[in-house]
């Protein structure tokens, strides 16, 4: 008996649940070892491998042209000066990241 | 003749006789759609986009030469999406007539800084786009939801809608938020 209500739960839970289609790309960016390392990927646990990663000043120059590697990860030296960093994996496909939202940066 | 002993059934009488648990649960099977189908009907109709754009429509805004149609597509807080954030979702509606002049447009709160940088683009046909918006870090209830728009003439325009007027319910989660950090 308890296994057909076991079955008739994992049934009802199946038929009911929805996938979740939604990969929306981040970038969460700490201090470690005196270098800025950011991290990439989509929610659905995609890597961000191929994808550019900038790191710019507050009056638009790039001062960090990167890329996401394998792990995922950009490592740069802090720049002087106020900065971001533009996760980009294409048009309307972005993240920023301001300086004082990184760990171990804020003033 | 002796009468042949009846066994009486205890369950006699009771709903479901002496399958009492499965009444129950067919009980329970048939109430719960039934409790649920208002929900799912609103929501279908929100889905299919019969009850309009979404739950507040903003009205029309003006963006450079080009009339557009904003609403919150859900009335409520912003959703946690783990990693990525609290997302928001914002629906829009060109008008006929500046549907074809359209090439792209993106939500930001916030003013963008470039266009590189204007935010999340809005997918979907001219007469429902949508894009779940990243709610920033550092974000105050006197921000704004930017929409920029590029045309297919090159031309970059943009509109601000206050953020107390773009979703109300966002402002709350804020302060809430904030009250309890």
């Amino acid at each position: 008996m308890r296994n057909k209500i076991l079955w008739l739960v994992a049934a009802l839970s199946s038929a009911t649940a929805s996938p979740a289609l939604a990969h929306y790309p981040y970038c969460t960016c700490a201090l470690e070892d005196g270098k800025v390392a950011c991290k990439g990927g989509f929610s659905d646990g995609t890597g961000a491998e191929g994808v550019t990663l900038d790191v710019i000043s507050y009056d638009e120059q790039i001062l960090v042209p990167g890329k996401f590697g394998a792990d995922s990860v950009v490592r740069f030296d802090k720049p002087s000066g106020e900065f971001y960093v533009l996760f980009d994996a294409g048009p309307g496909h972005v993240v920023e990241v301001d300086w004082r939202d990184i760990d171990g940066l804020t003033p | 003749m002796t009468g042949v002993k009846v066994k009486t059934n205890p369950h006699a009488g009771l709903p479901g006789g002496r399958h009492r648990w499965r009444f129950h649960l067919s009980v329970l099977l048939l109430v719960i759609p039934i409790v649920l189908s208002p929900k799912f009907f609103r929501e279908e109709a929100l889905f299919f986009g019969d009850s309009g754009l979404g739950q507040r429509e903003l009205g029309e805004k003006a963006i450079g030469p080009w009339h557009v149609h904003v609403a919150e597509y859900m009335a409520n807080a912003p959703t946690d999406q783990g990693l990525a954030g609290h997302m928001k979702t914002f629906a829009i509606r060109w008008n006929a007539e500046d549907a074809d002049h359209i090439k792209a447009s993106y939500f930001r709160i916030g003013k963008p800084r470039s266009l590189r940088a204007a935010g999340v683009v809005l997918s979907g046909g001219p007469y429902r786009q949508m894009a779940d918006v990243p709610i920033p870090e550092r974000v105050k209830p006197t921000d704004a939801l930017w929409l920029t728009v590029e045309g297919w003439d090159g031309t970059v325009h943009q509109a601000a809608i206050p953020l107390d007027e773009a979703s109300p319910a966002t402002i709350a989660w804020l302060k809430q938020r904030g009250e309890t950090r």
